[in-house]
């Protein structure tokens, strides 16, 4: 009872955070568990896995020590576990770095990619489906179908290809495809890691002017593949809305439509949210792709080096931070979903 | 009109006679691959390296000379033998699992439940790269891997109808009329709970020639020299800068007629399974 009394008084957002949080420990418990279970499930001996076949005999002694192998699975689990608590993802053979180093060095290159591609999917995503609803059986009405099928069928990998083809090679509208920044400029400053704005805190208009350049292509590559489900999803979500009663009266009593759109804009957005941050996942595992095609030089390129390299250690780390991430997404998008529709109760 | 109604509704919606048209395509590719293919698939041929579409090789040759047409037409069967191995194989393990946790609540399916929610809080390519690389890059492990990723999906849809199948009064008869735990599950509700399965078949199969392609294209997959779509894409990525653009278009679109193949397939079984949805909708589109 006391207990019940205590948590009401928190406030409701307080709430809301608190009870996210409590769901996000177990998860993140299970996250590292399937990256423990990935390599330590195979056949053959892990530490030889890690180290590749070019490791000595003694190397390997010392780390199937360090890893624990001789003792029980759940005791190897345990040191495993409390490695990546103090940070130690292992050492990748390849770059000779920590793992942690690697990743957080070619991070930003990879959040900075997500979150202008998020940014634009959502805005073409959810302003084509707001005009369709709109204006029902118009040509983006019609347009939008087509769309919605075709953008679910076709490879990012194979539009990226497509836009460097002729944005680059026909038109030579496009930077080459190759980095995120030009070679002869000096990057700015790292501040936020973030080309584009370390440029504008710097003043570097030049810099400014070749980093955005270049995150043309890839971010387009990406929305026009992704904004498709958002689309079908805020079509359906919005079209509700804007039929529903509430608008009709607002319309009966002489509201402008572009209160009205705003009005039933706001009321769709928790299905929009959710579905949202699940594309969120998508642009993930789509930046793997489009990183490597756009030698973009972050975390999606390091993988698919660790992939090809067989550089288990390093793919462990990469899954384990990008699952992570996603968690965290994720968990970010149910906290804006339920403060984003107050009847939910906490 | 006394055609079946089926074949009233397939003929009135053009997205599923296209979906036929390209099914029967692929089929075609599948079954008559070394009459229709004018090369071989996987014989490399340096001196006809690089040739744009012409008549001897009908949509160019790659870098390694080897006729691109062939390939596409050999690569149907892998991708689509990796799309069907995984969609079957995930709907024989997670329909019964579906089935159980559904018909049977308690701690168990409740745990099985969070599993599942788990797994699919993965992305899933990030996830299907690490454990193909893990396991080796053979065709098989694509398939296993696409499978498993696949599982939670299957038995969640079949477990939703359960829930619901499981209070209705016909199960009750069932129940009354002295039928077991088995019989009422096997026999009453798995040939009820059906329909959104056969809905998402379609659709999975697509999504798995995706996943494939993607796959192979990072060096995660299907290795050379094996002819599949999405290893044939990556083979061109590096000449599309130059503007060599045949290489990696046309088997980007066989995998994008693929998919959109089974994406209307999809749509059309959605139809034609639901009686609610008759023909005049075809009037208001």
């Amino acid at each position: 009872m006391k207990a019940a009394r205590y948590w009401k008084r928190i406030p409701r957002l307080g709430r809301i955070v608190l009870t996210k949080l409590a769901l996000l420990i177990p998860q993140m418990f299970g996250v590292t568990l399937v990256t423990f279970l990935l390599v330590r499930l195979l056949p053959g001996d892990p530490a030889r896995l890690i180290l590749g076949n070019f490791a000595t005999d003694q190397s390997i002694a010392l780390y199937r020590q360090r890893l624990g192998l001789d003792q029980p699975l759940l005791t190897q689990f345990g040191i495993y576990v409390s490695n990546v608590l103090k940070g130690d993802l292992g050492v990748s053979p390849f770059t000779s770095n920590p793992i942690l180093k690697d990743l957080s060095e070619r991070a930003p290159a990879t959040l900075e990619l997500i979150a202008y591609a998020m940014l634009l999917t959502f805005v073409l995503g959810v302003g084509i489906a707001v005009i369709s609803v709109v204006r029902r059986g118009g040509v983006i009405d019609i347009g939008t179908r087509i769309y919605g099928l075709a953008a679910g069928a076709i490879p990012d990998f194979w539009m990226a290809l497509l836009l460097i083809f002729f944005f680059f090679h026909i038109l030579g509208w496009a930077p080459a495809p190759f980095g995120r920044m030009d070679p002869i400029l000096t990057p700015p400053p790292t501040v936020t890691g973030f080309l584009t704005i370390d440029c504008i805190l710097a003043g570097d208009w030049n810099g400014l002017a070749s980093a955005a350049g270049r995150l043309v292509l890839p971010v387009l590559t990406i929305a026009i593949v992704n904004a498709g489900a958002l689309m079908k999803m805020a079509q359906i979500a919005f079209s509700d809305i804007y039929r529903s009663e509430f608008i009709r009266n607002m319309r009966a009593c002489g509201l402008t439509e572009a209160q009205i759109i705003r009005s039933a804009l706001r009321n769709s957005l928790p299905p929009i949210i959710t579905l949202a941050s699940f594309i969120f996942g998508f642009l993930l595992g789509a930046a793997v792709l489009v990183e490597t095609i756009f030698s973009w030089g972050g975390l999606g390129q390091y993988a698919v080096q660790a992939v090809i390299n067989s550089d288990y250690a390093a793919l462990q780390g990469f899954v384990l931070v990008a699952s992570a991430f996603i968690l965290v997404v994720y968990s970010v998008a149910d906290i804006l979903y339920e403060i984003v529709d107050p009847r939910i109760r906490i | 009109m006394t055609l079946p109604r089926w074949l009233r509704l397939a003929l009135s919606h053009y997205g599923a006679l296209i979906g036929l048209a390209l099914l029967l395509i692929q089929l075609t590719a599948i079954v008559f691959a070394p009459w229709i293919a004018p090369f071989s698939p996987t014989e490399a041929n340096p001196l006809d390296a690089l040739q744009p579409p012409n008549a001897v090789h009908w949509l160019g040759t790659d870098d390694l000379g080897m006729d691109i047409f062939s390939r596409i037409v050999f690569a149907t069967r892998v991708n689509l033998l990796i799309g069907f191995v995984a969609v079957f194989g995930s709907i024989a393990v997670g329909v019964p699992i579906g089935l159980l946790i559904g018909y049977y609540r308690g701690l168990p399916s409740a745990i099985v439940m969070r599993v599942f929610d788990f797994i699919q809080s993965f992305p899933v390519f990030v996830l299907g790269m690490a454990m193909v690389a893990v396991m080796g890059q053979e065709i098989w492990s694509v398939a296993i891997v696409l499978t498993l990723l696949f599982v939670p999906m299957f038995a969640r849809l079949v477990r939703a109808e359960v829930l619901s199948l499981r209070e209705r009064p016909f199960i009750s008869a069932a129940r009354c009329s002295g039928a077991g735990d088995t019989a009422i599950m096997f026999r009453h509700i798995l040939p009820n709970a059906m329909t959104p399965v056969i809905v998402q078949i379609s659709i999975s199969i697509g999504m798995a020639i995706l996943l494939t392609a993607g796959l192979s294209f990072i060096g995660a997959g299907v290795r050379m020299p094996e002819p599949e779509w999405g290893l044939m894409v990556s083979s061109g990525a590096q000449q599309m800068i130059l503007g060599i653009w045949w290489i990696a278009l046309f088997p980007g679109i066989a995998i994008v007629l693929s998919v959109l193949c089974f994406a209307l397939l999809s749509e059309s079984a959605r139809v034609l399974l639901d009686p609610r949805l008759q023909l005049q909708e075809r009037a208001d589109g």
